[in-house]
């Protein structure tokens, strides 16, 4: 049996409850804008310092949020610096391959070299033009800085080109001074990975080192006048009557990332689109050659002016010759 | 000062801490619907050591500082808050709950039955309150439960009293 306190404690909880449970009923049934200024009148009084300390984690969480985002930024920014010498060099790349496709005057299909993850990539190429775009076997195909190699087989959506790489590869060629014509072949000597040489130079047919070796046109798979290498040395001479020079390539076939095959005429001649350094200069000593020919001439002909004016001197009895040694030295002087 | 209003007073410190943590902290913490409710915590610690009707009206107290902040069924919260204050400090007394762990249980089934009278009273859509009453509902309960479990531990002595007594 409960005491008296306890009922009236029981008593006072029971009505608190009720009180409370009809005051929220209440509010629960009042009207929307009863409800509303009474929330807002909280909110501005007795509330105010826990909206205030609210709003003061909701700012720090979103400064912290923020933070985030600009230090994410800022990696971001860092993580594709990192890619700007790439992107320069491929910028670069596509602005050459784009002179160069003005420079053609045959047909070309741009082209993208999917490489793959292969030992021999540079051997073969997958390139993402195919039939479809007008890419055909043996259609050549190029870089900016040369020869990369020929069209070997095409489906409708891609291709497969085989590089000068390749142990296959052959392709005739001449020296930019037009001395020597050859065939340029993979180098098969020890440590020849990633070299081509120049095959067939008859032994009289000396050529510098740094020599342009161009592709000459025969065989009708390569126009005339594509880049190949560039003569390093002198690999073997045999029995006399051949030179085997060591060419270094022009064009890597394993980092191009975009070529152009061309697919129009191979009678075309293409050394105006390939102006490379060896090629000027090549053409400036040319130029040097004709200077000192010209000067040579001009030094034979003012040799010569002094050569009569000393005949004359001789022949002239004012001067304290004769008529019979003058006569002489002019016969000597004229050519 | 006697043993016991020292105690009380950490006790107001404590849910003073609690309301704090509840504007300060929980804004930060990842998602809002499945963080602790620090308040609901105050509330049930409160509510277990004390009188039915000091639980009813705290509850009434902290349901409606939770519909003044979220006024879209002004008086849903009072009424739940209300209702689990008083069942809180009634199931107490039935349950002899000391245990620690049963604190906590309390903590969580009073936090599952608030959302329930609150998402019942504001008119919730069926596929909504199903969501919610079996997937947000249990986690928030988990996890106020476990830091209700946390404070228990951490101020142990000084929830050792019956503030009706």
């Amino acid at each position: 049996m409960s005491s008296i306190s306890d009922r009236r404690y029981t008593r006072r909880d029971t009505v608190l409850f009720i009180m409370c449970l009809g005051l929220s009923i209440l509010s629960l049934f009042s009207p929307v804008s009863w409800s509303y200024s009474v929330a807002d009148t909280l909110r501005r009084t007795v509330l105010a310092p826990l909206v205030w300390l609210q709003t003061r984690a909701e700012e720090g969480r979103t400064s912290r949020v923020r933070f985030r985002t600009v230090t994410a930024q800022r990696d971001s920014a860092a993580y594709l610096a990192q890619f700007l010498p790439a992107l320069r060099a491929e910028n670069e790349r596509l602005r050459q391959l784009l002179k160069l496709s003005h420079r053609l005057n045959i047909g070309y299909v741009p082209a993208e070299v999917l490489h793959q993850p292969h030992a021999t990539d540079g051997r073969t190429l997958l390139l993402s033009v195919g039939s479809r775009q007008g890419v055909g076997p043996f259609n050549p195909v190029v870089a900016p800085e040369g020869l990369i190699g020929m069209v070997l087989t095409t489906t409708p959506q891609s291709s497969v080109a085989m590089t000068w790489a390749h142990p296959e590869f052959r392709v005739s060629a001449y020296t930019v001074g037009g001395n020597a014509l050859g065939v340029v072949a993979p180098s098969t000597e020890n440590g020849g990975e990633g070299a081509l040489e120049l095959r067939g130079v008859p032994f009289r047919d000396s050529i510098p080192l740094g020599t342009l070796v161009l592709s000459s046109g025969l065989g009708g798979v390569f126009p005339k006048g594509i880049p190949i290498g560039s003569v390093v040395g002198t690999i073997r001479e045999e029995a006399g009557w051949e030179r085997v020079y060591r060419l270094r390539p022009a064009a890597n076939p394993g980092s191009a990332p975009h070529v152009l095959v061309l697919v129009g005429s191979r009678a075309t001649d293409l050394v105006s689109a390939f102006p490379s350094d060896s090629l000027l200069e090549a053409m400036r000593q040319d130029s040097l050659a004709r200077i000192e020919r010209a000067d040579s001439l001009a030094q034979a002909a003012k040799a010569l002016r002094a050569a009569r004016r000393d005949s004359l001197a001789r022949t002239s009895p004012m001067l304290g010759g004769s008529p019979t040694s003058a006569a002489r030295a002019v016969k000597d002087s004229t050519p | 000062m006697s043993p016991q209003r020292v105690t009380r007073v950490q006790l107001l410190l404590l849910m003073l801490f609690l309301m704090t943590l509840q504007f300060y902290l929980r804004p930060r913490l990842g998602s809002a619907r499945v963080s602790p409710d620090f308040l609901l915590i105050g509330l049930m610690l409160f509510a277990m050591r004390s009188g039915a009707g000091a639980g009813a009206m705290a509850g009434f107290l902290v349901g409606l500082i939770e519909d003044s902040l979220t006024p879209a069924r002004f008086g849903a919260s009072a009424l739940a808050h209300t209702l689990v204050g008083y069942f809180a400090a009634w199931g107490r007394a039935v349950f002899f709950a000391d245990n620690m762990l049963v604190n906590a249980a309390f903590v969580a089934v009073g936090l599952w039955f608030r959302d329930l009278v609150v998402l019942v009273t504001s008119g919730t859509e069926h596929r909504q309150l199903f969501t919610e009453l079996t997937l947000y509902s249990p986690l928030q309960a988990l996890t106020t439960a476990g830091f209700a479990l946390l404070v228990l531990v951490t101020f142990r002595a000084w929830f050792s009293i019956r503030l009706d007594a």
